[in-house]
């Protein structure tokens, strides 16, 4: 087994209760790392027995027992000087907010945990009929009762199940409420406050009657040259340390510096996108925040940078003490979008997404389409219960934060997220999300490259996946003009492949602030023992990114869904520095899908070939 | 030499180390002649923390925006209006990271 590794799968059957342990296959290991790239592996053989079996991949229910969850780590996860590497990543066949793959990725403890506890992934299939939780502790794994967790919310499960299994280095993964009551953005929250956010996890996780996850161990991870690595990595945390923005800006402001930023760029939608330009930005900013209620910072495990946010609001009716968040986006889906200007309610908002289960850039954003829907008089005041859905609300957001927890009222409609919604109510253009995935804070008119990378990410409307802000904002690592589409499509597909690779390492993105492809390529190689070249390490990254391209296109997405929703495509931002811009998109999608060696949004069996990957 | 009336806005640490987030600053027009002026009211140090005297422009690793325009994303000679609105960001909100993706 190559350094990195824990070496093993625990499989786990919640329809029959069995669980068995599996090892990490070296030739596909070597082919898709781990984390989300081994994952992908194994999805797409899930896939394949299902097709197999004479099941059509449309038909299989993101909530029915078929569908699979895997929560997984890689081989840079918990090795201390690896660099940001407190992270894991989960993958289901189906998404039950977009019916694409599902995706999501989250820091804290649990996936270092995972693999102290002696597993890299686990791999669940089935339903159970009982409420349950899934217990590993020193590689014992066990499914306990979760009838007595059952309707609890995050906080409360996270405490009761760390005192119930003890130990040394435990965490606990879980979902609260929503994902309980298959809302459709519900999420999986782990150590209390980090969160796999995207793509409605928790809902998959609440549909299997899973409650928690619980990993806890003191096993070691290995690492094949321990010199070499030692060296690697000195250097990696000492560029880190001298970056401005990984060694300063993140850990003073964390992500929420962004508010300001891209405000500035004209590019932070403001009432469900209607405009890019902000007026009350500066209000709901990281510096806002960090001179208000910032009470301190919290780093997942082994991170040098530390980019999150410790906060209380003290008094008055959005009070809460001892809170983390919120992020960049949140602040935006929760405050911007609906024209929250209340920094305290958006505190709170944040708090409730944690304490309920349900990741805040789809509610957000649900909530802000379902503002605009009423300000235009498409639903009708008695549907919304005395809820006062109006932009700016910050009482109306707070109280539907929790609605949409317990499918109570209106919250019944916003748990089917904005596609839902917005179709229900006859009008999908309102609807600001790409396969059915909410957009996080960045509007394409005032940087088109975020715009091809939205509209062709596998999981949908996300930044993550290819983060071109990087180069159009920020100029990292070189700056590029954010308002023409030239030269786009060649970031995006950079920044999606290497991205894969981050998520496959698994370590966090935010790294790649100051760190290439050239240290990625020396850190794997020195902990796993391979020598892995830049180009090979880009290769799997873009290996990773077709085959979970074929996945979604085995679930009927292809080129038509590679699209933006009709406001980005067709109405002028109407003020800003964007003034006047659309997203020509169609233009960068042809030289996107020309680089990819993409026809229509599907890879060619050529490109398939070329990067050996076997259907 | 033309005089302009520009807002200048300042973020992050600049706004603590300067205690301030908003000036409107009276200059030549040029970029050079703005960066003087706010320094006239801010010091000297934030002439150095902004413009690169070696390479005779703003320095590399902020963030300098003219009506949301960062000025490395426009071409030709930039000068500025009347009413313009300047954003400073410190480098630790991007700019330039040497290395390669
Ligand atoms: S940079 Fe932030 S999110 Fe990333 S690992 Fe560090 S603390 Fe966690």
């Amino acid at each position: 087994m190559p350094g990195g590794y824990m070496g093993k799968i625990l499989r786990v059957d919640l329809s029959t209760g069995a669980l068995r342990t599996e090892p990490i296959l070296e030739e596909v290991a070597r082919k898709y790392l781990g984390g989300k790239g081994y994952a992908v592996y194994i999805l797409y053989n899930y896939l394949r027995e299902y097709e197999f079996k004479g099941i059509s991949p449309p038909d299989i229910n993101p909530l029915g027992p078929e569908n699979v969850l895997i929560f997984a780590t890689g081989p840079g996860t918990g090795i201390p000087g690896f660099p940001c590497s407190g992270r894991y990543h989960v993958m289901a066949l189906r998404s039950p907010l977009t019916g694409s793959i599902g995706s999501a990725n989250s820091g804290g403890e649990w996936g270092p945990f995972l693999k102290f506890s002696g597993y890299d992934m686990i791999v669940i299939e089935g339903a159970s009929e009982e409420p349950v939780y899934l217990s590993i502790v020193n590689g014992v794994a066990e499914l306990r009762s979760a009838g007595d967790l059952w309707g609890k919310n995050v906080f409360d499960t996270c405490r009761i199940l760390s005192r119930r299994v003890g130990g040394k280095n435990t965490s606990v993964a879980c979902i609260g409420p929503a994902g309980e009551n298959l809302v459709r953005m519900a999420c999986i929250v782990n150590d209390e406050h980090r969160a796999a956010g995207r793509t409605g996890l928790g809902a998959v996780m609440g549909s299997k009657k899973l409650k928690a996850i619980v990993v806890s161990g003191d096993e070691k991870v290995p690492v094949a040259n321990p010199d070499e690595f030692r060296e690697v990595s000195r250097r990696c945390l000492e560029t880190m340390r001298k970056n401005r923005v990984t060694g300063e800006g993140l850990p003073t402001y964390g992500t929420s510096i962004l508010i300001n930023v891209i405000n500035t760029a004209g590019g932070l939608p403001y009432k469900n996108w209607q405009t890019g330009v902000n007026p009350y930005a500066d209000k709901i900013s990281g510096e806002t925040l960090a001179e208000t209620y910032l009470t301190g910072r919290r780093a997942c495990w082994g991170c040098t940078i530390g980019c999150g946010r410790v906060t209380s609001v003290p008094s008055g009716p959005f009070q809460i003490i001892g809170t983390e968040g919120p992020e960049y986006e949140s602040i935006w889906a929760l405050g911007g979008s609906t024209g929250v200007k209340d920094l305290d309610a958006i505190v709170k908002a944040n708090h409730y997404c944690d304490e309920f289960g349900m990741d805040p850039i789809s509610l957000g954003s649900t909530i802000a389409a379902a503002m605009e829907l009423y300000e235009r008089g498409y639903i009708p005041k008695e549907d919304l219960q005395g809820l006062d859905l109006r932009f700016g609300n910050s009482t109306a957001l707070v109280e539907a934060v929790w609605r949409t927890a317990y499918r109570v009222g209106f919250g019944k409609y916003l748990a089917l997220g904005s596609k839902k919604l917005c179709e229900i109510y006859g009008h999908p253009e309102i609807s600001m999300s790409v396969k059915g995935l909410e957009m996080p804070a960045y509007d394409p008119r005032a940087m088109k490259g975020i715009g091809l990378e939205y509209a062709t990410a596998n999981r949908g409307g996300c930044h993550v996946t290819g983060y071109t802000v990087s180069v159009e904002i920020l100029g990292i690592p070189e700056k590029i003009d954010p308002l023409t589409p030239e030269g786009k499509a060649k970031w995006a597909k950079l920044f999606q492949d290497f991205a894969c690779v981050v998520n496959s390492t698994v370590n966090c993105l935010f790294s790649t602030f100051a760190l290439g492809v050239k240290d990625y390529a020396d850190l794997l190689s020195a902990v796993t023992g391979w020598s892995l070249s830049e180009d090979e390490i880009l290769r799997i990254g873009e290996r990773i990114y077709n085959l979970e391209r074929v996945i979604i296109n085995r679930l009927g997405f292809d080129g038509k869904d590679d699209t933006l929703p009709r406001r980005l495509l067709e109405e002028p931002m109407p003020e800003g520095p964007a003034k006047g811009h659309i997203v020509e998109l169609e233009r960068m999608k042809e030289e996107y899908y020309r680089l990819r060696g993409w026809v229509n949004g599907i890879p060619t069996a050529e490109k398939l070939k070329e990067l050996e990957i076997e259907l | 030499m033309p005089n302009v009336s520009v807002k200048v806005l300042l973020f992050a640490t600049f706004r603590k180390k300067y205690g301030s987030k908003e000036l409107i600053i009276e200059c030549d027009g040029t970029i050079k002649g703005l960066i003087n002026s706010v320094s006239n009211v801010l010091g000297r140090e934030f002439y150095d923390d902004v413009y690169d005297e070696k390479r005779g422009m703003v320095r590399d690793d902020l963030i300098f925006a003219i009506n949301g325009r960062n000025i490395k994303d426009l071409k030709g000679n930039i000068g500025l209006k009347d009413g313009d609105v300047v954003a400073i960001f410190p480098p630790l909100a991007g700019g330039l990271s040497p290395h390669t993706l």
